[in-house]
C-alpha cells in the first residue's frame, strides 16, 4: 500500500506555534495521512495491544497531563485547577498528526489524560482504539454547553469528545489601502489581485485556500468533482499566486501590528488577537464573508491508557464552568461552546466581541470541512501555488 | 655561468651606503633607540653587536622601513628613505625566522621579488637558478621550504634576498637557529657571498665569536646606545667602555684606584698597567685582564708585579683551552683560560700562582665604584 | 595472526574514542536517516513503516515545491555564503592585521556578541526591526530616506539580510584565525620584497588563509541549507527553503519516511555542491600555480614528479 500513497505531503504546516496562540485551527494544514490507508485502517487490529486506561475509582490523585495545541488554556484556569491539589503537566503539539502519531506510537504509555484533537480527527481515532469513550455521569458540567454545539457529525452522541472551542475562517484588510468594503470571498480575490498585490496573505492550508475559490464560485467548499477542481487551480495557481506575499497560519497575529499585509487571510480568533495588538485596531476589518466558511472544533478527550481519568475528568468538568468559560474565550479569543457565553461576555465588557461571536446569519451559512478523497488534489495545487509564488 | 658578470659589480659604489642620523625610536615610554648615528659605507660588511632587547633589530627594522623613526633620518644612497615604505627601498631583508611562503616551492619563493617587478619569465628563470646555485641549493627548486633543514632554509632565504640585487641586504640574526658547526660554515659561506656580490651587509647578531670573524666594522650596541664602532681588532684590543671590554672575550674586571707611579691599589695588591695613569690619581676605576691574558703556574713566576696567589675551584675543559675558576686571597674571583700543559690538569683545591703582562691590562673608570666593580 | 595484524588491531583499539564518537554522533544517525528513507508513512497513527522498502519517498520529493523551494534554497545558501565572505575577509583581515593586539580580544567578543541570544529571538528581533511599522521603517520616514513605509519583512531579501546576521560570526571566526596564523612576518617579507599591501594580500596572506577560507564557507554553507528558523521567521512565500520541509514532515505531517528521503536528497546536494565548488577552487588554483612556476634551465633538479607525490 506505500507504492500507491495517494497523498503528497508537501503543504507544511505552519512551523512557528510559538507566534500564535493558535497554530493550525483548520486541522488540514499538514495532511498527512493517507485517506486510502487510513480508511482500510479500522480492520488492521490496531486497537489491539494497547497498554489499559485506568478505571475511575473517585480518587481524584495528584498528578495530571494534559496535551493540547501550544498556549490555548488559561494559566489561570489551570492555577485554579492545580488548587484542587492535582499538578497539571501540560504540553503542547502543533498538528493533529503530531498528536495522532504521538499517541499511535505510544499505544496507550504516552502518559497523557486529556488530548484536544480537531473534530474531523476523532472518528478514526476513535476507531482506531486511541481514544477512552467518556463516562458522561463524572462530567455534570456538560449541561453547560449549548446543545447548538454538541451531537456533532464526527462523533454523535459525544461519545467520544466534549467541545473545547470552535471558529471559523475569514479575512482581515487593512482599511487604509483597501477603501472601499469587502464582504465576500469573490471581494478576497478582487483585493487580492488589486489594492493587497504582493500584500496577500493566506492560510498555509490546502483545503482553507482551494475554499477561497470554490467559495467564490458558491461551489461546495468540499466538492470532489475534478473539473471544479481544475478551475480552481488554474485560478489560484496563475492568477492568485502571483499576488502572495506569504502562506503562513500563524502570521496574523503580528502581521496586524506590524502592518506587513494589507490582506489576511485568516481564523477569528487569531485575526482577534492580531487587531489587540494592534496600536491602532480601527484601521483594521475582519470579514466573516459569504457566502460560507470552514466552522471547526477542537474538543476535549480522554486518551486510551489514561492513568488518572478521575484527574481528567474533573479537568474537563472544571474547564467546563461558566467562570472558566469567559477566561478561556478572553484569553484564547474562540468560543467555547458553553450557554450564554455571549452574554457573559459583553457583560464582561469583552474588546471585539463580534469576532468571537458571529450573528446567527454568519453562524448559519457556515460548513464543516470534510477530510475526503480529494483532500490529495487540494495539496496538490496548494504546492503549485507555493512553488508559482517562490519562483 | 658568470655569477660574476650577472649579480652585483663587486665595485663599492655610493648606492650601497647608509647613513642612520640621530634615530630615536620608542614603544609607549620605553625607547628601544635612543638617538643612534652610523655611517655605512658601500659594500662593507657591519655587524650589529650587542646584548638582547638592546635595539638591533629595531635598528634593522627601521632602515627596512617596517617600523619609522620617532626622530632623525636614515639615508640610503644619498637620499632620505623616512617615510618611504618597506617595498620601496632598496634593501632587502633576510629574517631571524626565515619567513620562506610555505605555499610555494623553494623556486617560486626566490623568485617572488623579481614577480614583483614584473622581470619576464625567462630572466626569472635564469636569475633563480643563478641565486639558487650560488647558495648551493640548485638541486632542491621545487621542494616544499617546510621540508628543507634549517640551514638550508636559511640558504633559500639568503637566495630570495640576493636575487633582486639589492644594493643591502639586512641580516636579523640568520644563523641563530643553526648548530654551531653548520653556523661555521655558514660564517664563512657568507662572507666569500658577501665578497663576491659587493652588497653591503648589515649583520646582527648576538653572538661575538660570529661578529668577530666575518665583520669588517663592529657595532657594539647596548640599552639602544652605539657604544662603539671599529673593526674586529679595535673592538678586541682597544674597548672603548667596560662594557665593551666585558662583552667582547671573556674579561676578568679588578676594581681598585690609581696610584699614580703606573700602579693601581687592588685588595689583591699591586697591579702594573701600561695605561694606569690615563684617570687622575686617586680615582676608582677597573683593570679589566682577559681570562686568555692569565698564565697559571704551580711555581712562582720570576716576577714582582702583576702576580696574584689564588686556590683552584672548578676546572673545565673547553677543547681548545682549559678554564680554571680560581679564588684569589681576598676572595676575588678570577677566570684564566690556558692552553693545556702537557695535556695535565690542575686538581681542584690545589694553589696556584697567576700572572700576567701589564700590557694586557686595560683600566676603565669605574662605573659603580661603590659596589667594588662587577 | 601475524605481528602486523596484531598491531593494526591494537591500533584501531586505541582509535576507539574517536570511532565511537564518530558511529554514535555521525554515522548510526545518518544510517537511520538512510533506513528511514526506503520506508513509508503507513496511516495517520504511525510516523514510518519500513517492512517495505522502495525508493517511491525519493520520486515524491521531486515535487515542484520541493524542488522549487530548493532552487531558492541553495540560492539564498549560496548568496548567503558569499556576501558573509564579502563582509567577513575584509573584517577578518582588518582584525587580525590593522587592530592592535589589545583590542583584538574586544572586538572578537563583539562579534560573538549575538551567539549570546537564542538563534531563534534574534531572528524575531529583525521581524520587528525590519516591520512596516517597526523602527526602522520609522526612522528611514521621518530621515526621508524611503517613501511609505519599508517593505522587505516577509521577501526573500529579509531572508537573505537574517542569515547574513546570523551565520557572519561562523565566517569571520575561521577567517581570522587563519590570517593570524599566517603571520606578520611572511607579510613583512612580501612587503620587503617588492610587494605593496594590495599584491601581499593576494599571494600572500589570502593563500594561507584559504583553508580558512574554506572552513568558514562550509561552516556558514552547509548549516544555512539546512536552516528552518530564519526562513519560517522573515520569509514568506519567496523565501522558502527546504529546511522548512524536512522539519515539517518530521514534527508536524509526522511522515518520517518522506522527512528522511528530503534530507538524504538535501545531504547529497549539499555534498554535490561542495564538491563542485572545491573542483572549481582546485582548478582555479592549479591555473595559479602554472602562472607561478618557475621555468629553470637546468636538468638536476630533483624530480618535481617524486616532489608532488611527497609533498
Ligand atoms: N613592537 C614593540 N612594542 C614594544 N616594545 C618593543 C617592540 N619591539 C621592540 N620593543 C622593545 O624595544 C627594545 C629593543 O628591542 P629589539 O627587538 O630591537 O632588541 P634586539 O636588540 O633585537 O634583541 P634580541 O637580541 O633579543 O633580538 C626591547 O626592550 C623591546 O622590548
Ligand atoms: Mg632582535
Amino acid at each position: 500500500m506505500h507504492g500507491n500513497n495517494p497523498l503528497k505531503v508537501l503543504a507544511p504546516a505552519d512551523a512557528v506555534p510559538w507566534i500564535s496562540r493558535r497554530a493550525l485551527l483548520g486541522g488540514f494544514g499538514v495532511v498527512g495521512l493517507s485517506i486510502a490507508a487510513s480508511a482500510g485502517l479500522s480492520g488492521c487490529g490496531r486497537s489491539q495491544g494497547f497498554a489499559a486506561s485506568a478505571v475511575p475509582n473517585g480518587e481524584v490523585g495528584n498528578q495530571l497531563n494534559v496535551y493540547s495545541w501550544g498556549d490555548y488554556e488559561d494559566p489561570e484556569d489551570i492555577a485554579d485547577f492545580e488548587a484542587t491539589g492535582v499538578r497539571v503537566q501540560l504540553d503542547s503539539f502543533g498538528s493533529n498528526e503530531e498528536l495522532i502519531a504521538k499517541l499511535a506510537a505510544t499505544r496507550g504509555t504516552s502518559g497523557y489524560d486529556v488530548i484536544v484533537p480537531t473534530g474531523v480527527y476523532i472518528p478514526q481515532m476513535a476507531a482506531n482504539g486511541l481514544l477512552q469513550p467518556l463516562e458522561h455521569a463524572l462530567i455534570p458540567n456538560m449541561a453547560n454547553l449549548d446543545p447548538e454545539y454538541l451531537d456533532q457529525a464526527w462523533d454523535p452522541g459525544n461519545k467520544y469528545s466534549l467541545p473545547k472551542a470552535w471558529g471559523t475562517t475569514g479575512y482581515v484588510y487593512d482599511t487604509r489601502i483597501i477603501k472601499r468594503e469587502l464582504t465576500s470571498w469573490q471581494d478576497f480575490l478582487d483585493a487580492a489581485s488589486k489594492e493587497a498585490a504582493g500584500k496577500t496573505a493566506v492560510l498555509e492550508d490546502s483545503w482553507e485556500v482551494v475554499a477561497i475559490y470554490l467559495a467564490a464560485k458558491h461551489h461546495d467548499m468540499n466538492t470532489e468533482d475534478p473539473t471544479l477542481l481544475d478551475a480552481a487551480e488554474d485560478y489560484l495557481v496563475n492568477t492568485l499566486a502571483k499576488n502572495i506575499r506569504a502562506f503562513n497560519s500563524t502570521i496574523v497575529s503580528t502581521g496586524i501590528p506590524q502592518g506587513t499585509f494589507a490582506l489576511m487571510q485568516a481564523f477569528n480568533g487569531d485575526a482577534r488577537q492580531g487587531m489587540l495588538s494592534s496600536s491602532d485596531p480601527e484601521r483594521w476589518k475582519f470579514v466573516f464573508p459569504t457566502p460560507t466558511a470552514n466552522l471547526w472544533m477542537d474538543n476535549w478527550a480522554v486518551a486510551t491508557g489514561t492513568q488518572h481519568p478521575d484527574a481528567a475528568y474533573a479537568f474537563i468538568n472544571h474547564m467546563l464552568t461558566p467562570e472558566a468559560a469567559l477566561r478561556e474565550v478572553q484569553y484564547i479569543g474562540y468560543h467555547t461552546g458553553a450557554k450564554g457565553l455571549k452574554e457573559a461576555a459583553l457583560a464582561d465588557k469583552m474588546e471585539l466581541p463580534d469576532l468571537v461571536f458571529p450573528p446567527h446569519d454568519v453562524l448559519d451559512r457556515l460548513k464543516s470541512a470534510v477530510l475526503n478523497e480529494a483532500q490529495e488534489r487540494r495539496v496538490q495545487i496548494l504546492n503549485r501555488m507555493e512553488s508559482k509564488a517562490g519562483a | 655561468m658568470t655569477q660574476q658578470s650577472t649579480l652585483a659589480p663587486p665595485v663599492a659604489t655610493e648606492a650601497g651606503s647608509v647613513q642612520v642620523r640621530n634615530v630615536v625610536k620608542r614603544y609607549g615610554t620605553a625607547t628601544a633607540v635612543a638617538g643612534v648615528n652610523l655611517d655605512v659605507r658601500s659594500g662593507e660588511f657591519l655587524s650589529l653587536l650587542g646584548p638582547s632587547g638592546c635595539g638591533k633589530t629595531t635598528l634593522l627594522r627601521m632602515i627596512a622601513g617596517f617600523e619609522e623613526p620617532d626622530e632623525g633620518d636614515i639615508v640610503l644612497a644619498g637620499s632620505s628613505v623616512v617615510g618611504v615604505p618597506p617595498h620601496k627601498r632598496p634593501v632587502n631583508t633576510v629574517f631571524q625566522a626565515y619567513a620562506l611562503f610555505p605555499h610555494m616551492s623553494v623556486a617560486e619563493n626566490v623568485a617572488y621579488g623579481l614577480r614583483q617587478r614584473r622581470t619576464s619569465r625567462a630572466e626569472i628563470g635564469a636569475r633563480v637558478t643563478e641565486a639558487l646555485d650560488l647558495v648551493q641549493m640548485g638541486t632542491f627548486a621545487t621542494r616544499n621550504p617546510k621540508m628543507l633543514s634549517g640551514g638550508q632554509q636559511q640558504r633559500v632565504a639568503l637566495a630570495r634576498a640576493i636575487v633582486n640585487r639589492p644594493k643591502v641586504l639586512l641580516l636579523d640574526e640568520p644563523m641563530s637557529a643553526l648548530d654551531r658547526k653548520l653556523r661555521e660554515e655558514m660564517q664563512l659561506e657568507l662572507k666569500l657571498l658577501q665578497r663576491r656580490l659587493g652588497i653591503t651587509f648589515v649583520f646582527v647578531t648576538h653572538d661575538q665569536a660570529e661578529a668577530l670573524s666575518m665583520s669588517d666594522r663592529i657595532v657594539v650596541m647596548l640599552d639602544g646606545r652605539v657604544q662603539q664602532v671599529g673593526t674586529a681588532e679595535d673592538i678586541y684590543t682597544n674597548p672603548a667602555t667596560s662594557f665593551v671590554a666585558g662583552f667582547i672575550g671573556k674579561q676578568n674586571f679588578i676594581a681598585g684606584t690609581v696610584a699614580g707611579n703606573g700602579r693601581l691599589v687592588t685588595a689583591d695588591g699591586e697591579i702594573a698597567a701600561a695605561d694606569a695613569d690615563a684617570a687622575p690619581a686617586g680615582s676608582a676605576v677597573l683593570a679589566a685582564v682577559r681570562a686568555e691574558s692569565i698564565t697559571v703556574s704551580t711555581v712562582r713566576p720570576d716576577t714582582d708585579v702583576n702576580v696574584v696567589k689564588a686556590a683552584v675551584g672548578a676546572v673545565s675543559f673547553l677543547g681548545e683551552t682549559i678554564q680554571y675558576q680560581l679564588t684569589t686571597g681576598s676572595g676575588h674571583e678570577l677566570l684564566a683560560r690556558v692552553p693545556p700543559l702537557h695535556g695535565e690538569l690542575l686538581p681542584a683545591g690545589s694553589t696556584v700562582w697567576c700572572s700576567w703582562a701589564p700590557a694586557h691590562v686595560q683600566v676603565f673608570p669605574n662605573p659603580h665604584p661603590s659596589t667594588g666593580g662587577q | 595472526m601475524s605481528k602486523l595484524s596484531r598491531n593494526s588491531v591494537g591500533v584501531a583499539a586505541l582509535a576507539f574514542p574517536t570511532w565511537a564518537y564518530l558511529a554514535f554522533f555521525f554515522i548510526i544517525p545518518v544510517a537511520l536517516v538512510l533506513w528511514y528513507s526506503f520506508g513509508f508513512k503507513p496511516d495517520l497513527f504511525t510516523a514510518h513503516d519500513n517492512s517495505v522498502l522502495s525508493l517511491d519517498r525519493y520520486f515524491e520529493t521531486a515535487d515542484p515545491t520541493f524542488l522549487s523551494t530548493f532552487w531558492n534554497t541553495l540560492q539564498i545558501a549560496g548568496v548567503g555564503t558569499l556576501i558573509c565572505l564579502l563582509i567577513g575577509v575584509p573584517f577578518a583581515y582588518w582584525l587580525a592585521v590593522k587592530v592592535p593586539s589589545r583590542w583584538r580580544a574586544l572586538l572578537l567578543a563583539l562579534v560573538l556578541v549575538p551567539f549570546w541570544t537564542n538563534f531563534l529571538v534574534r531572528t524575531l528581533g529583525w521581524q520587528i526591526l525590519l516591520a512596516p511599522e517597526g523602527f526602522l521603517s520609522d526612522a528611514l520616514q521621518t530621515m526621508h530616506l524611503t517613501t511609505g513605509p519599508l517593505s522587505i519583512l516577509y521577501t526573500r531579501a529579509a531572508v537573505q539580510l537574517g542569515v547574513v546576521y546570523n551565520y557572519l560570526p561562523l565566517m569571520v571566526m575561521p577567517l581570522f584565525v587563519a590570517m593570524d596564523r599566517a603571520g606578520a612576518s611572511l607579510r613583512e617579507a612580501s612587503r620587503d620584497l617588492g610587494a605593496n599591501r594590495w599584491r601581499t594580500l593576494w599571494q600572500v596572506t589570502l593563500p594561507l588563509a584559504a583553508p580558512g577560507i574554506a572552513s568558514g564557507c562550509l561552516l556558514v554553507f552547509i548549516p544555512l541549507m539546512g536552516d528552518y528558523i530564519t526562513a519560517s521567521v522573515l520569509g514568506g512565500a519567496q523565501g522558502n527553503m527546504v529546511g522548512q520541509l524536512v522539519a515539517n514532515q518530521f514534527n508536524s505531517a509526522q511522515n518520517w519516511a518522506l522527512g528522511s528521503a528530503m534530507a538524504v536528497v538535501l545531504m547529497i546536494f549539499i555534498l554535490l555542491t561542495v564538491a563542485i565548488v572545491g573542483a572549481v577552487i582546485l582548478a582555479v588554483r592549479a591555473v595559479l600555480r602554472h602562472n607561478r612556476r618557475v621555468v629553470m634551465d637546468r636538468t638536476d633538479i630533483e624530480s618535481a614528479v617524486i616532489e608532488e607525490a611527497a609533498a
